[in-house]
């Protein structure tokens, strides 16, 4: 069986009468929750709480104390037009990365969806990419692309009967074709799996049925297979595009960010404010932007996700 | 879908779909192995060459040590293994209390889950900040308690789901012969769930073992861990693909490997728990 728990509340068993005090209960279960706690508190809360005073003030280790500027820090990043066209960039990468995952995972899932020899042979070497760095899979596609090294120009110019000669990396779109290339190898098996459990969990009697009815292939994918793995397809697009707004190690090592800064995501961004240029407290106030940002999706989308009626 | 039709054969176009698709996952990780083990005279040949005449291993020495591949692999290995560890421990012990005491409420579970999608940007400013300050910068207790943290969503997250599907009764029976809380948890509890804990246990691992960004700027010279020694192969443009290469069978084989190993609890993971594959 496979179902979305997420929020669901702990089924209600009735308690009986257990032999120990409900005080020292009470002591008990708050001190197996307080090391996971603190260490929460201090090595994300904390951070974040401190940085507050870091937004306001101008960090700098080479100079002396730390002067209040009020809100210099958060002028500086919204009038880069550098910081804009980086947000611009995430959104559209996000977008499409997670918008290809979902619609290839799918129609793989669909595939193999019924069960025959091999399937789960194939499932295993499917989900191989899940468990890679994305920094080695940034490598990996950099070989394959990079000119003059990469088999990827000789064999389309094989195909095309000509030769290529296309600069993967450095070329505008083909650079943002590589990132995508990158990504969607890596995250559409996480689709896959997720779509492949839901597929696996409708029940055979439902498909019997429709087809008893003469229901078409496409109005039984659209009217019976769809609303079924909703549940499953919200989920995975949520934890996707949490992860994709991220995006950042693949463009460390196969664009660097560039030309210039045209693959600047805001990750890359802020990581290049804050640690190449050292402008922390501009870093900072970024960074608040920017987790402000994701908040909100959050918001909008865990809040949908935890709806009873999404199934 | 299984029953659905009764037809026997696979339709054609499914099975090209699956091929075209098998081929792009396999694509990149041939091309990875084939150029490892090539000869340097062989990379810019035209056509490529497929599969080299010559075999050979030096680009994983190269790579190991005269890039301090070794090094980092030796960290990563420390850093990860430690994490794991840590993470499980503590992480468990909550879950188990969020589940069976429903501690805190949603409030306390959701705000576990919270840090999972906190982008690590937003936290990395701080926590450099701070490492800087109190002289965990570079080391590898820093690491250690970084990625415990980063990876406590996930296993308490596991850990809360797999809990919950346990039944209580046999907690419950020994708390009646006499057992305290806490021996009714690590004789009882905990044994029965662990299965549970050496799937999760896996999961973080393997996204120590991956991660980039924290060790990216949270170390240097000291604690770097393996997939940070790409950057060396970053300034010089050209000659390393080798010892690229051979560098990148090191950090994926375990975590492939280990990954297969766990693949039915991998929904579970990729989920936090949410849908049970």
């Amino acid at each position: 069986m496979a179902d979305v728990a997420l929020g669901e509340t702990p089924p209600s068993i009735p308690r009986r009468n257990l032999p120990s005090a409900s005080r020292s209960d009470r002591r008990f279960k708050w001190l197996l929750v307080a090391p996971a706690a603190l260490l929460i508190l201090a090595i994300s809360i904390y951070p974040l709480i401190f940085s507050i005073w870091v937004l306001f003030v101008n960090y700098d280790f080479q100079i002396p104390g730390h002067a209040f500027v009020g809100l210099k820090n958060f002028e500086q990043v919204v009038s880069d037009p550098v910081a804009r066209y980086s947000l611009l960039v995430t959104v559209v990468l996000t977008v499409s990365n997670v918008l290809i995952e979902l619609l290839l995972g799918l129609a793989v899932a669909m595939v193999m969806a019924r069960s025959f020899r091999g399937r789960g042979l194939i499932i295993s070497i499917l989900i191989v990419p899940l468990f890679i760095s994305p920094v080695v899979v940034g490598q990996a596609w950099a070989l394959l692309l990079q000119r003059p090294f990469g088999p990827t120009n000789y064999l389309l110019g094989q195909l095309l009967g000509q030769e290529v000669t296309i600069g993967w990396l450095t070329q505008f779109p083909y650079n943002f074709i590589a990132l995508v290339l990158a990504d969607v190898w890596q995250w559409t098996p996480f689709m896959f799996v997720i779509l492949l459990a839901g597929l696996t969990a409708i029940p055979p009697h439902v498909y019997e049925a429709a087809e008893l009815d003469g229901v078409g292939a496409w109005q039984t994918f659209w009217h019976i297979t769809i609303p079924y793995i909703s549940p499953m397809i919200l989920l995975a697009v949520t934890f996707r595009l949490l992860d994709a707004i991220r995006l950042f190690d693949t463009i460390f090592i196969m664009t660097g960010g560039g030309p210039g800064t045209q693959t600047y995501t805001a990750s890359f961004y802020l990581y290049t404010i804050g640690f190449a240029q050292f402008h922390l407290s501009r870093a900072t106030a970024g960074s608040w932007i920017f987790l402000i940002l994701t908040l909100l999706v959050i918001i909008f989308l865990v809040r949908r996700l935890l709806k009873p009626e999404a199934n | 879908m299984a029953a659905w039709t009764r037809r026997r054969r696979i339709p054609v176009s499914r099975i090209v779909v699956l091929t075209l698709f098998l081929i792009f996952v396999l694509a990149p990780l041939y091309w990875v192995f084939v150029t490892s083990i090539k000869p340097s005279d062989d990379y810019l040949a035209v056509p490529p060459v497929w599969f080299p005449d010559h075999p050979t291993m030096v680009h994983f020495t190269a790579a190991l040590f005269d890039y301090r591949g070794l090094q980092g692999l030796v960290n990563s290995l420390i850093i990860s293994i430690s994490a794991t560890a840590l993470s499980c421990l503590v992480g468990t012990l909550m879950a188990y209390s969020l589940a069976r005491f429903n501690t805190g409420g949603q409030h306390l579970s959701f705000w576990v889950l919270s840090q999972r999608f906190l982008p690590p940007i937003a936290i990395i400013l701080p926590l450099f900040l701070n490492y800087r300050l109190i002289g965990l910068q570079d080391t590898h207790i820093g690491m250690i308690l970084a990625y415990t943290v980063f990876t406590l969503p996930v296993g308490v997250w596991m850990m809360y789901a797999y809990f919950r599907q346990m039944p209580r009764s046999l907690e419950e029976a020994a708390l009646v012969d006499g057992c305290t809380r806490w021996g009714a948890m690590w004789s009882v509890g905990i044994p029965l769930a662990a299965p549970g804990i050496v799937a999760a246990a896996v999961f973080i691992f393997i996204a120590c073992w991956t991660e980039f960004f924290f060790a990216l700027v949270l170390t240097s010279r000291n604690a770097f861990t393996l997939p940070t020694v790409f950057r060396s192969f970053l300034s010089f443009q050209g000659a390393q693909y080798g010892e690229a290469s051979a560098l990148a069978i090191v950090s994926l084989v375990p975590s492939i490997i280990l990954g297969v190993l766990v693949q039915k609890h991998l929904v579970r993971g990729l989920t936090l728990g949410a849908i049970r594959g």
